[in-house]
């Protein structure tokens, strides 16, 4: 065993080990804070699929959240249909979205830039959407019924919330590293390092990207879904911002996009600082400007994630 | 044994001890009230200033002597920064559970004040609302949850009878509007009450714009305010855009009988002070205290020779911690399940707000009323209804020149 799979070993049984640590907690803002970190590295191991393994940099990730949240609440408190149908339903939305964005996208030549754009450009239709139309009630967003219950998919408990997110972070995180491993993840790679090369040895590089940011755009739907059932309200703000698109690749690329650690790390990096300066202190301003301090100087010192620090990168 | 504890001594010492004042024998504990406001972010201002009228009141209640029938305790501020996000302030509603404060204050924005009252269902923490307005904080039937202040829909329909009231002794001159509004929560939700309600009038809307919070450039929304030439411009949104947008209406030099918005969030003393011109015969139908109840008068001094700009979410956050005091007071203990059927009980009148009598239904203030307000001179006088007025309005506007 190298030193470097030996340290990617400690890390992750040390990321295991912190995963558990909440459920022997009997504090519920702890967990809650558990809760929104683990939400946080499935977005950006989500993010991650599709920008970090594939290279599409995505700025409007928020666009497969927000329709996911949209799809459980609306489905629920329109169609009275059992919320744990939200989760295939998002499921669904999210990654019939991914593919649709992708196949329209990726089959009129758009790349880098360019890519990034039009998902920021969908992200902000669908705020726009949102916010006009009666089904997701308009700016006043979806209220969803106080029901507490393991059949409404609602707990009084934090902590099966949090079991929730942890099951949705370690299936992202399985698919990366299934990425990592796998025929189609080396499709995916060497789409990203050389898109012209990789159609020359026969990659269907459409089909491939379209199927990564499919992939990607149905695990973050489910976060949606998590979203809607821990705090039972979703507006447009909420669901198609720019800022939770943002939060997306700065947990990846602060952990290290393209790694399989690296949103688990960018996620207890990011939440760790903005957490504990926010409970810290409590002059207003002081903790947001520590917050962007911190993460300038990582992404100063580390450019390549903090998961660098381990040296696990590509492998990782 | 000089030393030595005579039983005769001992009696008499305890009988000593037990005839002291409640107060002296044991420090009276301290009685934790949680507020949470975005202090941060872009509704910062008014979540301060509803946090500043909070620890005013805490200040007040504290110097009056604490709550007495929990032997003078004294009140002890936890707050907490939103950050204007919703998950943020569900989230502080559990660290504040746990660190065991008798109730809430909160949370300026109605998104905020919805996920939070949520969360505090759980524990059953009494909730008291400061400025969110949406109607739906209170008509979920959460036992918890109350609001002093008007709602969304009182609001609304008293700025329409005051909107009739003043266009009628002016003779009719307002006959078509534009309603521009802010597109989350609480700028949708009154921009439709607001439509549905103009026709009842006699005013018809001529169209009605949406627009994200932040916006800082309102040239195009102008424009189309312009080319649909109403006699009213009705504006719902919050503080920066309110009056940005009225600056681009002042420079594009748009004739308006009117100006008129509905608990408007730009409308407050510093913009009437510091954009004289602009502001000038601006209408806004909003919270305000009683101009003719003299603690009101005092209270105002008092904030301002602080330091501070005086408006009415100082007034929201005050009474908010007030009447939740009064509640933990009434009930004589920190429990959730005595709490609240005293606070659904209130008839808290220690206020110097043009209300009525109070009285909760569902979490809701009966008593809560809204004033028509114009700035004047770069000051906010009352205008409607003439109960309570300190100016005559100025309505129609002169002309733009």
């Amino acid at each position: 065993m190298t030193g470097a799979a030996a340290r990617t070993r400690a890390l992750a049984l040390a990321l295991a080990v912190l995963t558990l640590l909440p459920f022997a907690s009997h504090s519920q803002f702890f967990v809650n804070l558990a809760m929104l970190t683990a939400i946080s590295a499935a977005l950006g191991q989500a993010w991650n699929i599709a920008g970090g393994f594939g290279g599409l940099t995505s700025f409007g990730h928020a666009a497969f959240f927000g329709l996911g949240a949209y799809a459980d609440a609306i489905l629920q408190t329109r169609y009275g249909l059992n919320p744990w149908l939200g989760l295939p339903a998002a499921a669904a939305f999210g990654g019939g979205a991914g593919w649709l964005i992708g196949t329209a996208t990726f089959r009129a030549g758009l790349r880098g830039s360019y890519f990034a754009l039009v998902t920021l450009a969908f992200a902000q239709a669908f705020g726009v959407l949102a916010n006009s139309l009666d089904i997701t009630g308009g700016g006043s967003g979806i209220l969803v019924a106080l029901h507490p219950g393991a059949g409404r998919f609602q707990f009084t408990d934090r902590r099966a919330g949090y079991a929730l997110a942890v099951a949705l972070l370690a299936l992202a995180t399985l698919a990366a590293w299934r990425l990592s491993v796998g025929r189609f993840g080396a499709h995916l790679l060497a789409v990203r390092e050389n898109e012209d090369a990789a159609r020359a040895l026969g990659v269907p590089a459409v089909r491939v990207k379209s199927a990564a940011l499919a992939l990607s755009g149905a695990l973050t739907a489910l976060g949606g879904v998590l979203y809607v059932q821990s705090y039972l309200y979703i507006d447009p703000g909420i669901a198609f911002s720019a800022e939770r698109s943002v939060e997306m690749l700065l947990v990846a690329m602060i952990g290290g996009a393209g790694t399989v650690l690296g949103p688990l790390l960018g996620a207890l990096v990011v939440h760790a600082i903005a957490d504990t300066t926010r409970s810290l202190i409590t002059t207003p301003g002081v903790a947001p400007m520590l917050y962007g301090v911190v993460l300038l100087l990582i992404i100063g010192l580390l450019p390549g994630g903090v998961v660098r620090i381990a040296a696990v990168r590509g492998d990782g | 044994m000089p030393h030595m504890l005579t039983r005769r001594a001992a009696l008499a010492a305890g009988a000593a001890a037990l005839s002291l004042p409640a107060a002296l024998r044991a420090q009276p504990a301290e009685v934790k009230i949680g507020m949470i406001h975005p202090v941060t972010g872009p509704l910062a201002f008014g979540g301060s200033q509803c946090r500043l009228g909070g620890m005013t009141a805490i200040e007040d209640i504290n110097a009056a002597g604490g709550l007495r029938s929990l032997g003078g305790a004294r009140l002890l501020a936890v707050p907490g920064d939103a950050q204007g996000k919703a998950e943020i302030a569900a989230s502080l509603v559990d660290q504040m559970a746990e660190q065991k404060v008798a109730g809430i204050t909160g949370c300026y924005a109605s998104n905020l004040a919805l996920a939070a009252t949520q969360t505090a269902a759980k524990y059953n923490i009494p909730f008291s609302i400061d400025s969110g307005i949406a109607d739906s904080i209170t008509a979920r039937g959460l036992a918890n949850v109350f609001r002093f202040f008007p709602n969304n829909t009182t609001m609304t329909n008293q700025a329409i009878a005051c909107l009739d009231a003043l266009n009628k002794a002016a003779g009719g001159p307002a006959k078509t509007a534009v309603i521009v509004h802010e597109n989350s929560e609480f700028g949708t939700s009154t921009a439709k009450l607001l439509g549905e309600r103009l026709g009842t009038i006699g005013i018809a809307v001529k169209e009605t714009i949406g627009h994200a919070t932040p916006t800082r450039d309102f040239t195009n929304v102008v424009l189309r305010i312009k080319s649909a030439a109403p006699d009213l411009l009705l504006i719902t949104n919050y503080p920066n855009e309110y009056q940005l947008l009225l600056r681009t209406v002042y420079q594009q030099k748009v004739n308006l009988v009117a100006a008129y918005s509905v608990s408007g969030g730009g409308f407050s003393l510093p913009f009437a002070k510091d954009q004289p011109q602009v502001s000038q015969f601006m209408i806004d139908y909003n919270h305000w205290h009683n101009p003719h109840d003299p603690r009101a008068i005092a209270f105002r001094k008092r904030i301002e020779d602080a330091g501070h700009v005086f408006g009415w979410e100082v007034l929201f956050g005050y009474f908010a911690v007030r009447v939740l005091a009064d509640a933990i007071d009434r009930a004589g203990s920190i429990d959730p399940a005595r709490v609240n059927p005293a606070f659904a009980a209130s008839t808290f009148s220690d206020d110097w707000l043009p209300y009525g009598p109070t009285r909760f239904v569902q979490g809701q203030n009966q008593g809560a009323r809204g004033l028509g307000l114009q700035i004047q001179d770069a000051d906010i006088k009352a205008i409607w209804p003439a109960e309570f007025a300190d100016a005559k309005p100025v309505f129609p506007r002169p002309r733009a020149s």
